[in-house]
């Protein structure tokens, strides 16, 4: 179809528009990079906890765990001895940190080496030889040596440790342990290296010892091939104790990340949405441009299909040279953000430790096919248009605007329709996010259709204004751009896409960041929360002594000392949801502030409390359809499982799992747990705060590894962690941002190059170039204005649907929209200054132009 | 008499255990891990002696509290072998040894149920001799948790998780033995027919010349045993005798061992004869090692090495290991200057050889010539020089 002078022709083309060229690559680059990015930050993220889960779970098949996360020796003895179940291991697991390695976090993994066999196989003999001349007696010493631990031998050689060296820990039942390096773990698969890097392996009763408590268990991990043998071990568990499929457990963790992660992802189509514009707008000028040529072409015999073959080539061509650009650059862009989302993710679900990003192919296939579809979809419209050309018939650049003039009312009615459909999807119930997204997607390329006739209405709004304003060049600038419908609108739209989705998103973040601030302000009642040392992200769940409680009542100025314990326990009605959060505070420490989304009778929810009742969390509730006319849960206790009635379903943004609150005396019934988590104190009136926030830590809680923090610097450790899991966001529509800029520019350029001719004839009618520069200026002003304006309503737009839909179908968290005018003024400045800026080269090389060349250029 | 039994297979359970740590948690099926497990069992530690206590002295033994385990010192095993037969003759042996070694002496103050330093291993095999077939199975358990341990609170019991020895009385001299690999089970009951047997001083039994390496020992000769065999799905109601030693000591093998055989044979006339021989590197004979006889009335006579002469008449290589074993023996004991007892002992099998972890042959064996009879032999050093290893 096409033969080698049509190809030749468009090599020479592109030789001849490098510049534009160069725009068609940068806007498939941009988008594609970011999609590649995201998804390898994503995977990269999901993969290190995989693989992380799995070398802790191993080949375990089942586990027994407990009601409130601890299982009896004696369970585990009964099934050895009594039940003969050889297939199975006893596990002692926690996180500690070690505070030599910069606070650093592992999973201590306690495991007994004669249990081990069937299980975990990511050790290897290598711990011998590395542990000392004398092999054996290594292998011995993490058996006898109290406090003997494994750790990666990769995190060795990047910390410097050798065997013998030792570790101070924090752990979860002690305050402080000192650990010794008895050997170093050796992953039986290069792949699973990064996994057992925040793995610290010791025995047992190592692992007891420094962060279990007697006659405890994590959990049991068990391989049952049979429904015999699965029936064999239930008959023997006691209450408060149930066995999981391991498949089962890990999935439900894995799936936490869902949400979060599809949100990152259509976030990093936006991108890609934005260069389709600029794809269109670069292949319809190359189209535009060459008219003559290709009714020559036609006059000379090329077929329809040869012209159209001859378009799509070269945005095939272009395409494939941005895709592997953008795959290049996603690869660059994922490792630097791969951290951004680890840490979001370790903020938010789970801990992961993502030291390196692997390439999957996969991802990359992904990108390219996206990359290349986009191109070769954005070029198809435009290179119907050129079959279009009448052979030797030159379709001149008002021909084409008078279509796009012609059509302009079925854009817009199409947009319109395509607006009032993505309401429409919007409106259907679902948990799929996709179908929610699509909508959306929907609204936002719907919304940018609208441009040219919005664009059109504006220029006419703004003329007189111009007129009065700038004199000659005022009036000829609205003009121009108008004139230019079919390039100026698509520019005008990307940029309105663009910085729709800044403003959509600030807007969401900063409503989203009001109602937790406004949240923490009722929820934190307490002068001052004590808790244990938390380093860079999550706490280390640790158990308290309850015993600190007497010491605190007796500090000077402590009027009431509030405690909170935090376990997870399982709700049997939902296997394939993580454990519950369970929250049980000895007393209202918000003072009756908390607020609810409904409660089933009216009044003071710590009275329900005090009757036995639960509340759950807004995202609890959504997760697991917890209504008022389904008020109630089932939860693993001591005593085997019990039903909850639920009081009401209360405002809470700790975490998008959801959590159960219920009063310590409720849970002192059904559990034996006499350990607390957290402390809250409220001062009497007058008591100075910095003085006993003072004495706290300089006496009462000195070595005990808890740290006593105001209020306020609570509430800003919170609001900061906050702002580190949108940091990836606000990166993110950065980058749309920068896609849009490219648009404009390369419209303007593309602009400058068909108007050679007639800014030719501007000069020499006497037109300084100056003037000429100025008027550049002020199209490109008036573009980015026209841009800015449009992009409040959809950012606004956006916004909603972000808060009302997407983060409730995400997260279950509601919010409420809050308006303030920062990020208009923002958005219009972005909106502006990108326009400018983008038309400063186009200015500098117009006032360069030599009026005889530009008029010879006909 | 000087009596040395078994101290390599319960030195080599050090090794065991090293061996354990490591490639028991590394990756398993590799090519090469039999090679590397090797190696790694070749590089065991030699455990120190210091802080364990020794036997130097006779002691006052106490029974049912000396059946219970004596965590002072380093090594200590319950030894059971029996030759059992259907009623209507088909023949099974059987072995069944629970092992305990402290990795180190003493143990740490820890409010962990876990931490101990002592280690369990146990050995279970079935001979079946009609069936051709020999079944055998090792396991591993620290002597904590509950999981493994020897005890005569309230009863003598000594277990690693559901395999066990337990007395049926306060006395212990009724007992019973449970153990079930995926192949076969044994459930047996075990009635004392003879007092404890106490080898060398009053159950002192020097190892060697040098004060301290030594062990005390005593053996039931006589166990009248009762119970079922299974195998896969089939039972076998069985009656015949069993033979039980418990030993232990803090010592170690002479630089010069090379291996050793061991006998302990139910005689015709209510009698009992343990003998064995520890082979030199140099092919000599170790002169401190003997045996013991026991008489219908209990009494026993204690047998000197210049008083034994084994001698092999025939060799079974292990199409398993390449390891030769001799399979036919003729014993002659002198006690004290006596008539001369010869007796002809051929295997009941001739694959009974344990190989899961240290290889070496513990077998049914027939007794017949001077005195007819049936024993286990157990014979090691012939696979490899264990001498390094311990």
């Amino acid at each position: 179809m096409i033969n080698t002078a049509v190809l030749r022709l468009t090599r020479r083309y592109i030789d001849r528009r490098l510049v534009q060229s160069l725009l068609f690559i940068a806007g498939v680059a941009l988008g594609v990079a970011v999609g590649v990015a995201i998804d390898l930050a994503n995977g990269a993220a999901s993969r290190a906890f995989a693989l992380s889960v799995n070398s802790v779970t191993g080949r375990a098949t089942h586990q027994i765990v407990g009601s409130a996360g601890s299982v009896p020796t004696s369970l585990y003895r009964a099934l050895r001895i009594e039940a003969g179940v050889r297939a199975s291991a006893p596990v002692i697991e926690s996180i500690v940190r070690a505070e030599s390695l910069g606070g650093r976090t592992f999973r201590l993994l306690g495991i007994d080496p004669f249990a081990e066999g069937p299980f975990r196989t990511y050790l290897t003999a290598d711990m011998l030889a590395e542990a000392g001349p004398d092999g054996g007696a290594g292998a011995l010493a993490f058996l006898t040596e109290p406090g003997a631990v494994l750790i990666s031998r990769a995190l060795a050689e990047q910390a410097n440790l050798a065997p013998g060296d030792t570790l101070s820990l924090r752990t979860r039942t002690r305050g402080a342990a000192v650990v010794t390096i008895a050997g170093f773990l050796s992953p039986a698969h290069e792949g699973s290296a990064s996994a057992v890097n925040d793995l610290m392996v010791a025995d047992i009763a190592t692992a007891q010892e420094i962060s279990g408590r007697p006659g405890e268990l994590t959990r049991i991990d068990l391989i049952l091939e049979s429904d015999a043998e699965r029936a064999a071990v239930e008959g023997l568990l006691p209450p408060g104790t149930a066995l999981v499929s391991a498949a089962a457990s890990r999935s439900a963790l894995a799936q936490m990340t869902d949400a979060f992660e599809l949100n990152l992802r259509a976030l990093s189509l936006l991108a890609l949405l934005v260069g389709v514009f600029l794809i269109y707008n670069t292949v319809t000028f190359s189209v535009v441009q060459r008219r003559p040529t290709l009714g020559i072409l036609r006059a000379v015999g090329a077929t329809r299909q040869q012209i159209f073959a001859l378009i799509l080539a070269e945005a095939v061509l272009l395409g494939c040279v941005g895709t592997v650009i953008g795959l290049g650059l996603g690869i660059i862009l994922g490792s630097s953000t791969v951290s951004l989302v680890a840490q979001t993710v370790n903020d938010l679900y789970f801990r992961v430790q993502v030291e390196q990003i692997t390439v999957p192919a996969g991802t990359l296939a992904r990108g390219f096919v996206i990359g290349m579809g986009v191109s070769v979809l954005a070029a198809v419209l435009p290179s119907l248009e050129a079959t279009r050309t009448e052979p030797a018939g030159v379709m001149r650049r008002s021909d084409m605007e008078r279509t796009t003039q012609r059509l302009l009312p079925v854009v817009t009615l199409g947009a319109a329709a395509l607006v009032g459909v993505g309401v429409l999807v919007l409106q259907i119930d679902t948990r799929r996010l996709e179908v929610s997204f699509g909508g959306l997607f929907m609204i936002l390329v719907g919304g940018a259709l609208l441009t040219p006739a919005a664009l059109v209405v504006l220029m006419r709004a703004v003329a007189p204004g111009m007129t009065r304003g700038f004199g000659v060049l005022g009036r000829m600038a609205p003009r121009a751009i108008t004139r230019s419908l079919s390039r100026t609108s698509v520019a005008v739209a990307a940029l309105t896409l663009a910085v729709s989705a800044i403003v959509g998103v600030s807007v969401m973040i900063s409503s989203f960041r009001q109602t937790v601030s406004e949240w923490l302000d009722t929820t934190l009642g307490a002068d001052i929360f004590i808790s244990p040392f938390a380093g860079e992200s999550n706490d280390i769940p640790v158990d308290v002594d309850p015993a600190i409680v007497s010491r605190l009542e007796r500090v000077e100025g402590v009027e009431r000392v509030t405690t909170v314990r935090n376990v997870a326990v399982l709700a049997p009605d939902y296997p394939d949801q993580p454990p519950a959060n369970l929250v049980v505070p000895s007393d209202d420490i918000t003072h009756s502030a908390r607020r609810f989304a409904w409660q089933r009778a009216p009044g003071n929810y710590w009275d329900a409390l005090r009757s036995g009742q639960v509340v759950v969390s807004e995202p609890f509730a959504f997760r697991r359809g917890i209504t008022p006319e389904n008020a109630q849960i089932t939860l693993l206790t001591d005593r085997g499982p019990h039903t909850f009635e639920v009081a009401g379903v209360y405002y809470d943004y700790t975490t998008d799992q959801g959590s159960v609150m219920m009063a310590r005396t409720t849970y002192d019934r059904y559990w034996d747990d006499p350990y607390i988590s957290a402390i809250a104190l409220d001062l009497a009136p007058g008591a100075n705060l910095e003085r006993v926030l003072e004495s706290l830590q300089s006496e009462t809680l000195i070595d005990t590894g808890l740290r006593a923090q105001s209020n306020r610097a609570l509430r800003a450790g919170a609001l900061e962690v906050f702002d580190r899991t949108f940091a990836i966001t606000i990166a993110l529509r950065l980058l749309a941002a920068i896609v849009a800029f490219i648009g404009i520019l390369s419209t303007l350029l593309a602009l400058q190059l068909e108007h050679t001719r007639q800014y030719g004839v501007m000069r020499a009618n006497g037109m300084t170039p100056r003037q000429l520069r100025a008027f550049t200026l002020i199209q490109t002003g008036l573009m980015g204005l026209a841009a800015g304006l449009l992009a409040l309503p959809q950012g606004i737009a956006l916004a909603v649907i972000l808060i009302d839909v997407i983060n409730v179908r995400s997260f279950g968290w509601s919010m409420d929209l809050m308006l303030s005018g920062q990020p208009f003024v923002q958005a219009l400045a972005v909106a502006l200054g990108a326009a400018l800026l983008a038309g400063v080269y186009p200015a500098w090389r117009l006032s360069r132009l030599v009026t005889a060349q530009a008029l010879r250029s006909e | 008499m000087r009596v040395l039994v078994r101290w390599g297979v319960a030195a080599a359970f050090v090794a065991s255990v090293a061996l354990i740590v490591s490639s028991v948690l590394a990756s398993r099926g590799a090519p090469g891990a039999a090679a590397e497990q090797r190696a790694v069992l070749l590089d065991a530690p030699a455990l120190a002696l210091d802080g364990f206590a020794r036997a130097i002295e006779p002691r006052t033994w106490s029974f049912p509290a000396d059946h219970g385990a004596h965590p002072a010192f380093q090594t200590e095993w319950w030894y059971y072998t029996g030759n059992l037969a259907t009623e209507d003759g088909r023949r099974f042996g059987y072995q069944f040894t629970i092992f305990r070694r402290a990795l180190a002496p003493g143990e740490h103050p820890s409010a962990s149920e876990w931490r101990t330093n002592q280690v369990y291993m146990a050995h279970f095999t079935v001979t079946d001799v009609a069936g051709g077939a020999f079944y055998q199975a090792q396991r591993f358990s620290r002597g904590a948790a509950g999981l493994a341990g020897a005890t005569t609170e309230p009863r003598y019991r000594v277990w690693l998780d559901d395999w066990a020895v337990s007395a049926r009385d306060e006395s212990a001299e009724r007992t019973a033995i449970g153990a079930r690999s995926p192949d076969v089970a044994v459930e047996l009951e075990l009635r004392q027919l003879k007092p404890p047997a106490l080898h060398g001083r009053d159950g002192l039994s020097p190892k060697s010349g040098e004060p301290g390496n030594a062990s005390y020992y005593f053996s039931l000769s006589r166990l009248a045993t009762s119970g079922v065999i299974s195998i896969g799905a089939e039972q076998f109601s069985v009656t015949g005798t069993s033979w039980m030693d418990h030993e232990f000591g803090t010592s170690a093998l002479g630089p010069d061992a090379q291996g050793w055989d061991w006998f302990g044979l139910h005689l015709d006339g209510n009698r009992e004869l343990m003998v064995g021989q520890i082979r030199l590197v140099d092919g000599g004979i170790e002169p401190a090692f003997g045996g013991l006889l026991i008489e219908a009335d209990g009494r026993t006579v204690p047998l000197s090495a210049s008083e034994i002469t084994i001698e092999p008449l025939r060799w079974w290589t292990s199409p398993h290991s390449g390891a030769m074993y001799p399979a036919e023996w003729r014993i002659t004991v002198a006690p004290g200057g006596g008539a001369p007892l010869t007796l002809h002992i051929e295997p009941l099998l001739a694959d009974q050889e344990l190989r899961e972890g240290i290889v070496y042959w513990e077998g049914a064996v027939r007794v017949s010539g001077g005195a007819t009879g049936y024993g286990y032999a157990e014979l090691t050093g012939y696979h490899s020089t264990m001498r390094d290893r311990f």
